[in-house]
């Protein structure tokens, strides 16, 4: 893409890039795409940012996306700030936390739907107006889960803020179309630095080991699917979940 | 790596592109002359991996064996089958002829799953980095006035690939669907003819982003078959221009 001194520059934003998959994700995709890195932790997020290949060339948004009020604002003044506009987004950000139903406050419960699910909607509708993002705005992915799909113990706020995000995805999907592309990715449980004590510990570990068909899944195997559904290989694509798994949904007997 | 129905359409896209990302080849086909074509274009691009063609009607199950021998003898063994050989015809349930309705699933169902089990012979299969891809349609999922048959041969494909996906894991063969909504390609082109420019207009609005072209299916398959997809098994991605979604 051309860069001209006076235009501004398209960038890939990452929610949730500070740790997980989003990090994985950022660094992974940082010989590709100018990046704008986005987590809470301001630390952590330049610690991403240093590992990517040509740190310079990516910004860091630091920001906490449940409070969706203040987001709208926050993040138009930081693109006109930086001189950047926002051509894909990945919705990486999450909040799961293991909660039987008779534990879960309201308050929890709506700032995980607020992360989940409204800050995606808010960033979606903000790269969508004409005056903030130039019509840039091209793909966006979002990373939901299987659990979106089954239920699982603990999971309430989890599972329903996932199911959201996927109903969010289909229908900006339709009502974005043709010119910005949106999909899901639904992962299985991946190792991660965040679930590594979950392999570690010998039971759950010969569990998940038996549950998934095709084994243990790594961040690499979540991004490749990104990264296809961010290019124009996937240029027909829209509206849609790819579940990557391990064939673990597919699984009657796990 | 061998593809069913390479002579047109969608497989002859993926039969392409595979090649160009440097597969060796084997393509089926039952119409010679579109094999002919393909292999001509195919010698044209590049020196990619080697190309044999086999003309061969897939509703002759029985022959789906040797046929596979055939392709090992040529080209060495197989890593990767894609299924992509596929019948239509508009049968209302008072004309649906129950010969032409086995024909139809025959072709896109059966030949899949004795192709899937000739490809698992341990004298065909590489031995690892295995893909099957069936090529499944929109159908599977909606339904259309006439294509009872077309509908139930891409649902059970579908099945198919769910369960066969369990059973082929530990030999770490994937099995996975595409499913495609409307592709413009020559069986597409049939049912095309059959609509005014208003009807076509309609069917088109049907999908977000118009109608798709082959590539982008056959992208699709290089995703699914490459190490990218490496940790998806037993599941359908649909291609549809955002069909499905509305």
């Amino acid at each position: 893409m051309l860069e001209h001194a006076a235009g501004p520059i398209n960038y890939l934003l990452i929610t949730g890039a500070s740790s997980g998959i989003g990090r994985d994700m950022a660094i992974a995709l940082s010989d590709r795409y100018r990046l704008i890195l986005n987590g809470r932790d301001a630390e952590r997020l330049e610690a991403t940012r240093q590992a990517c290949a040509t740190p310079d060339r990516h910004l860091c948004w630091t920001f906490d996306l449940a409070d969706v009020h203040a987001l709208a604002d926050a993040f138009s003044a930081f693109l006109v700030t930086n001189g950047a506009c926002v051509s894909d987004f990945v919705h990486c950000a999450a909040m799961l936390k293991v909660l039987p139903l008779r534990s879960i406050s309201i308050g929890h419960a709506q700032s995980v739907i607020n992360t989940n699910v409204l800050a995606a909607m808010e960033l979606t509708r903000l790269l969508t107006r004409k005056s903030v993002n130039h019509k840039a705005l091209r793909t966006i992915v979002f990373i939901s889960t299987i659990a979106s799909q089954f239920g699982a113990k603990g999971f309430t706020a989890y599972c329903a803020s996932k199911a959201a995000l996927d109903g969010l995805m289909r229908a900006l999907a339709v009502e974005l179309a043709p010119e910005v592309r949106v999909n899901s990715v639904l992962p299985g449980g991946v190792r991660t630095p965040m679930t590594e004590h979950m392999y570690a510990d010998a039971d759950i570990g010969a569990r998940l080991t038996r549950d998934y068909p095709l084994g243990v899944g790594l961040p690499s195997d979540i991004i490749e699917a990104v990264a296809f559904l961010l290019s124009r290989e996937s240029r027909w694509i829209t509206g849609q979940q790819i579940v990557v798994d391990g064939g673990r949904s597919v699984n009657i007997s796990a | 790596m061998l593809v069913t129905g390479a002579g047109s359409g969608i497989g002859r896209s993926t039969a392409l592109l595979l090649h160009q990302l440097g597969a060796r080849l084997s393509v089926v086909d039952r119409d010679e002359a579109g094999l002919a074509a393909l292999c001509a274009d195919l010698n044209a691009t590049n020196d990619n991996g080697a190309v044999t063609a086999h003309v061969a009607d897939l509703a002759n199950l029985d022959a789906i064996p040797d046929l596979v021998t055939q392709c090992v003898d040529a080209n060495g063994l197989l890593h990767s089958v894609v299924h992509c050989a596929g019948i239509q015809a508009i049968m209302p349930l008072r004309t649906l002829q129950i010969e032409s309705w086995r024909k139809i699933f025959a072709v896109n169902t059966e030949a899949g799953l004795v192709l899937a089990k000739a490809m698992s012979n341990r004298k065909v299969y590489a031995g690892d980095d295995g893909a099957i891809v069936f090529i499944s349609s929109v159908m599977a999922q909606a339904g259309s006035v006439g294509a009872i048959a077309y509908s139930m041969s891409k649902a059970a494909l579908e099945g198919i690939a769910r369960s066969l996906s369990l059973e082929l894991a530990p030999r770490r063969i994937r099995v996975n669907c595409i499913a495609p909504g409307f592709v413009r390609t020559p069986l597409f082109e049939q049912t095309e003819k059959l609509w005014d420019d208003a009807a076509r207009k309609a069917v088109e609005n049907l999908h977000p982003l118009g109608f798709g072209r082959p590539e982008d299916v056959a992208n699709a398959v290089a995703f699914l078959i490459a190490d990218t997809g490496r940790w998806i098994t037993g599941s359908t991605l649909v291609v549809d221009g955002g069909y499905l979604a509305r």
